[in-house]
């Protein structure tokens, strides 16, 4: 299959599906105590304008979006804020991701509220990267096949 | 009484795609039938009343339809 821009339906379609896409993920994020969605739902829709972007556009490494090992180091930078907040919940007095005890001004409720929010950040940046992790590795090995002709 | 009509329609939907998923010898038919399938469960889902469960299926149908896409064509290309 030739990747590249060679469809005018496919060019037009991620061109104006990609916003909507990024907006229902950071939606379905900043939502979803309220109403069904949550952090995992929220990465796996902003991974897939990523992975969509990946698919449709010609194969430059360098411009993509999270390319090589950024993803799996965005992955990482997402669980340590999911450990970050749980350590400053600790610094604060209490145990391991208890919001009563997040060390910033506010009510209990909204400590509460923001704890949250901060965790599924977290997890929605991990997903995201992982999620594109995945699929850079899934193409990677026919790729390296082609080049070299060898199993390695 | 509708309610349970439309269910059982939708039980056989699934079992239907997912057999047909299983035996059909073509690789890329066998997962748009289990896009299919994942539809049809997520629809059984928001039938059952959970919304919750209903979205974490489409976004996993979706993304696993992506991966697997990808890996068939990594495959027919080797294969050649």
């Amino acid at each position: 299959m030739t990747k590249g821009a060679n469809s005018v339906i496919l060019e037009v379609a991620y061109r104006m599906l990609t916003p909507v896409l990024l907006m229902f993920g950071i939606y379905v994020l900043v939502h979803g105590e309220l109403s069904p969605g949550g952090g995992f739902q929220a990465g796996v829709i902003l991974g897939l304008a990523i992975i969509c972007e990946r698919i449709l556009t010609p194969e430059d490494d360098a411009k993509h979006p999270l390319w090589e090992y950024r993803s799996v180091a965005a992955a990482g930078l997402g669980t340590l804020l999911y450990a970050l907040v749980g350590i400053f919940t600790i610094a604060g007095g209490g145990k391991f991701l208890g919001y009563s005890f997040l060390p910033i001004p506010a009510g209990i409720g909204e400590r509460h509220a923001y704890g949250m929010l901060f965790i599924e950040i977290g997890v929605t940046i991990c997903v995201m990267a992982t999620v594109v992790s995945i699929f850079d590795s899934l193409g990677k090995r026919g790729r390296k096949d082609d080049d070299s002709g060898s199993v390695l | 009484m509708l309610h349970t009509i439309l269910l059982t329609v939708l039980l056989l939907c699934i079992l239907g795609t997912g057999i047909v998923a299983v035996i059909i010898p073509d690789l890329f038919s066998s997962v748009v039938l289990f896009g299919s399938f994942s539809f049809f469960v997520v629809l059984a889902y928001l039938m059952l009343s959970a919304p919750d469960v209903a979205f974490t299926e489409v976004v996993i149908s979706v993304v696993s339809t992506a991966y697997f896409v990808t890996a068939v064509r990594e495959f027919k290309k080797g294969e050649r």
